[in-house]
């Protein structure tokens, strides 16, 4: 009785597991030496559930969310340095100008369909980039802002990676509790519904546009908080964070974790993080290795695992429970036909063209 | 008998140089079942789209409980307390968006039913219920009581129309592994949980059974007792004949006739637009 | 200003404005035919100038056979990557495809980098006279190829959509695809070849400019140019297209060289965004308007 119990709450079981192993993380005797990524994986994983939220609930693309990042990032560093406000207050600030910037272009933005929705936030990203550079007088130029003092709490400093990655991983946390409440809810609802089919959603009525923006806006917001965060962790910030790269970066994260999946984005950001950091710092003879690996993972996932690879996997698991018995027959079934399968789609694929037949 | 619920003037609907909708004046009354029916490209979803909102008119005019939907209800107000109306224009009219009449009361399905596919058969409902509730961003994010109990509610009267539909024992089924004929009645169930006065039902014979047209008739008349307008579009004669108290004909997007059953079977100009009395139901 | 100046900077805006209406036809023809936006075009121009570069110099092969060479190579990787990342994914979405085309562009843009290595290079001119002077401007005789060439590519790729059969089929895929395959016209083999041809395009637009350019990442931002003139033609038109591409580059040239307010040349990049922004705001107004007329 009691195992049937726990069975269906799996999922509290699974988060409390989680939450324990973050909290025990920056302890020596533990994992204390990738206490450095993982708070970067915590802050990453901020700006993509926010963009998950965006891409999978909406159908939107954003290919330029680095500049909420980024705006988060240089709010905070030149309000609590040049203008030595408050770091908390700063934050703020820096949340609700950056959800008023998104709520202002938003509507316009939400108008245009698929592509040139990605193109125009492509442009708004690059602006931003090109402004991050421009108004050295504000934040410093390409070399970037020095010197942007700690967060604290009373007299408390956050000033070492240990005290700051419990920080990172409260707001990360958070952010994902109340993002999961939110889908679960009314407002959750809507957005599936628009995802699924937005003019029976419309009949419903249900704002389309409006809720678009209202979730871009909460993605920059999320996003904004992130950058605040990231400001205060390397007390550094340069416009090289904020480039096109680092959205598309943002993007593979959001793919790998799944486009409308919660929990998923640890995975995706984590993933992503550790392959830039550790694996790929060994590999220096390798140079652009990083981008090959996005680029490659980018079309793989979007071609073979269009709702993300953290879904897919998760979905993979649910079959392989639902199948597990009948494992041997399915492998023995495949390995007899895969030549032939292989076969056909390779003719398909280079000479289907040649064939002069309408395809279905 | 009281006002009309919906009413429409001169309307007309012109996609480019093609009139889709050419000045039909109808009137639709109160909780009575009124069939819309006509050859293929009459224009029957056209002016179904219109009423809802999701096209805006070329001209003319559709009233809904005697109240314009070109104007927004607050500029509609703002009018009967006597706002010169050529003061403010006509640059201000602005079309009442689909889904403002939603929540004014009209709802539609779909000839291709259109369900949320990423959605269980009760949650397809409670979306439903999105209208008639009211708590936002903020009480759901902190699971605010007030939320909470807003969301009790939706989920029993998401329920009730469930069962209205007799599909109460599929609640949580994923809404598209349903078959197509109780697909149909999801999609109703959907569009009654917004509580509506009016319900516009868009072919909702189309592949369905006989037994399955059988209790759509049934929850037709189900429809009508809770006091909810029902208007369709359908070709399926004997369906219609057998269930529809005021027919209107359109053919090429112009009304040629209206009436009971028994006038319109009789009426010269329907049996020339069909060319014969009886249609087989085409399956749409 | 003055006149030279003025020629000046228009000779060079003609110039700078050949290569992104080169690149937006580029993306316009892949458009026009299978309605997606190939992110990856820039990296078609980048792959041309490499290998010219690679053929011409490191391999010392006669300067024409390295271009042609070059050209192709860019032309092969459109088709393979056609087949490989985009037909393989059968009715992907829209935000799919464009995350698709992104994904492949930043795995070429790699595989380029880490083979040639990331420093730029630039194979010699076509001709090497000196400059000359024309209309009081000094002018490079590569800027003359530049527009010679794309002058004959335009009107090439005129000719071939007007007066052949495949062009032909080619432009009705992009009126209407369904209708195009009950005519019998394979229309996957013609998104192939419009995907061969943008990248020959590519390929030329990068052969002809790489004597010119010293940066190697070039891609994105002269991507981003040649999207802005193919969305002033709606992504439609080849025409509008090239009239576009030249507007831009001349108006680039014009503010840099004018001086106008803010844009000094480190501000460069910013206009061809605030054209864009400004088309999409325009065309987000249209649809405003569309949308409330059904």
């Amino acid at each position: 009785m009691i195992l049937a119990w726990a069975k269906r709450k799996w999922t509290y079981f699974a988060i409390a597991a989680l939450i324990a192993f973050l909290v025990l993380i920056p302890f020596d005797w533990f994992l204390g030496r990738y206490t450095s990524i993982m708070i970067f994986v915590g802050i990453s994983t901020m700006v993509t559930v926010g963009l998950c939220l965006l891409m999978g609930y909406t159908g939107q693309v954003s290919l330029g969310h680095a500049a909420f990042y980024g705006l988060g990032a240089y709010f905070s560093a030149v309000l609590s340095k040049t203008y030595s406000l408050n770091p908390w207050l700063a934050m703020l600030i820096a949340a609700i100008a950056t959800g008023a910037f998104a709520y202002i272009i938003g509507y316009p933005i939400f108008r245009l369909r698929g592509n040139y929705l990605a193109m125009a936030t492509l442009g708004i990203g690059l602006i931003m980039w090109v402004l991050f550079n421009q108004l050295s007088q504000y934040t410093g130029g390409p070399d970037g802002m020095h010197g942007i003092p700690y967060l604290s709490i009373g007299g408390f400093d956050f000033d070492t990676n240990f005290k700051r990655f419990y920080l990172v991983w409260f707001f990360c946390l958070a952010i994902l509790f109340l993002s999961q409440n939110i889908v679960r809810s009314r407002t959750g609802r809507a957005l599936r519904a628009i995802h699924g089919n937005e003019a029976a959603a419309e009949s419903l009525g249900i704002n389309v546009t409006q809720f678009k923006v209202k979730i871009f806006v909460l993605s920059s917001v999320y996003a904004s908080l992130a950058g605040s965060l990231f400001a205060h962790h390397l007390r550094f910030v340069s416009p090289q964070s904020f480039d096109f790269l680092s959205s598309v970066k943002l993007v593979v994260m959001a793919v790998i974790g799944g486009l409308a999946s919660i929990w998923g984005a640890i995975f995706g950001a984590g993933t992503t993080r550790f392959l830039s950091d550790e694996v790929l710092l060994g590999l220096n003879q390798y140079p652009q290795l990083d981008i090959i690996i996005y680029g490659l993972i980018l079309m793989l996932v979007m071609i073979f695992m269009p709702e993300g690879l953290f879904v897919a996997i998760k979905s993979g698991t649910l079959w392989l429970r639902v199948n597990w018995r009948n494992l041997p027959a399915i492998m023995n079934r495949k390995r007899k036909e895969l030549p032939n399968q292989m076969k056909y789609i390779l003719g398909r694929l280079l000479f289907a063209r040649l064939w002069r037949r309408t395809e279905p | 008998m009281s006002q009309p619920i919906l009413e429409t003037r001169n309307l007309s609907k012109a996609f480019g140089g093609l009139i889709a909708i050419d000045k039909v004046d109808l009137k639709i009354d109160t909780g009575k079942i009124t069939a819309i029916i006509g050859p293929n490209g009459a224009g029957k979803t056209t002016l179904f789209n219109l009423i809802a909102g999701v096209y805006q008119q070329t001209s003319g005019e559709i009233l809904f409980n005697g109240k314009s939907l070109k104007h927004p209800p607050w500029y509609a107000r703002a009018i009967k307390r006597g706002l010169n109306r050529e003061i403010l224009g006509d640059k201000l009219q602005r079309h009442v968006s689909a889904h403002m009449r939603a929540s004014l009361g009209i709802a539609r399905t779909f000839q291709h039913v259109h369900l949320f596919g990423n959605m269980t058969v009760l949650e397809n409902i409670m979306t439903g219920q999105h209208t008639r509730s009211k708590y936002g961003f903020f009480g759901a994010a902190l699971r605010l009581p007030k939320a909470r109990r807003e969301e009790e509610m939706i989920n029993l009267n998401a329920m009730k129309y469930l069962n209205m539909v007799g599909l109460g024992k599929h609640a949580n089924l994923n809404a598209l592994s349903l078959p197509l004929g109780q697909q149909k009645l999801l999609a109703v169930a959907r569009a009654l949980a917004t509580e509506p006065k009016l319900i516009l039902l868009d072919e909702p014979g189309a592949g369905l059974n006989a037994l399955e047209k059988r209790e759509l008739s049934d929850l037709m008349k189900r429809i009508r007792e809770i006091g909810v307008t029902v208007v369709l579009v359908e070709h399926d004669m004997p369906l219609v004949m057998g269930i529809a108290e005021w027919i209107i004909v359109l053919d090429s997007g112009r009304k040629i006739a209206e009436g009971t059953a028994a006038q319109v079977q009789k009426d010269r100009k329907v049996i020339a637009a069909y060319l014969g009395e009886e249609t087989d139901s085409a399956e749409g | 200003m003055s006149a030279d100046l003025f020629v000046q900077c228009l000779m060079s805006g003609i110039t700078q404005g050949s290569i992104y209406a080169l690149i937006g036809l580029g993306f316009t023809i892949i458009y026009a035919v299978t309605r997606i936006i190939n992110f990856a075009q820039g990296e078609f121009v980048m792959l041309g100038g490499m290998f010219s570069y690679i053929l011409a110099v490191k391999a010392g092969l006669p300067m024409p056979l390295a271009l042609l060479i070059a050209i192709v190579i860019a032309a092969a990787v459109g088709a393979v990557m056609y087949l490989l990342a985009i037909r393989t994914a059968r009715r992907a979405s829209v935000i799919s495809l464009i995350i698709i085309t992104i994904g492949a562009a930043i795995f070429i843009r790699g595989i380029a980098g880490n083979r040639f290595g990331v420093n730029a290079v630039s194979p010699p001119a076509f001709t090497d006279t000196g400059s000359m002077k024309f209309l009081g401007a000094y002018i490079e005789p590569q800027a003359l190829w530049i527009i010679g060439i794309t002058f004959a590519v335009t009107i090439v790729l005129y000719l071939f959509l007007s007066h052949t059969m495949v062009g032909k089929a080619l432009r009705a895929c992009a009126v209407n695809p369904s209708a195009a395959s009950l005519v019998g016209i394979n229309t996957k083999a013609m998104a192939l070849i419009a995907f061969i041809i943008a990248g020959a395009i590519g390929g030329i637009g990068g052969v002809v400019v790489a004597p010119l350019q010293d940066k190697y990442d070039m891609g994105i931002m002269l991507g981003l140019r040649g999207f802005v003139a193919a969305s002033i033609g709606g992504f439609m038109s080849p025409v509008a297209t090239v009239i576009g591409g030249l507007v831009l580059g001349i108006v680039e040239n014009l503010a840099i060289g004018l001086d106008w307010g803010p844009f000094t040349s480190a501000y460069k990049d910013v206009i061809p965004l605030v054209v864009l922004l400004l088309i999409l705001l325009i065309r987000s107004g249209k649809l405003a308007a569309a949308e409330r007329a059904g």
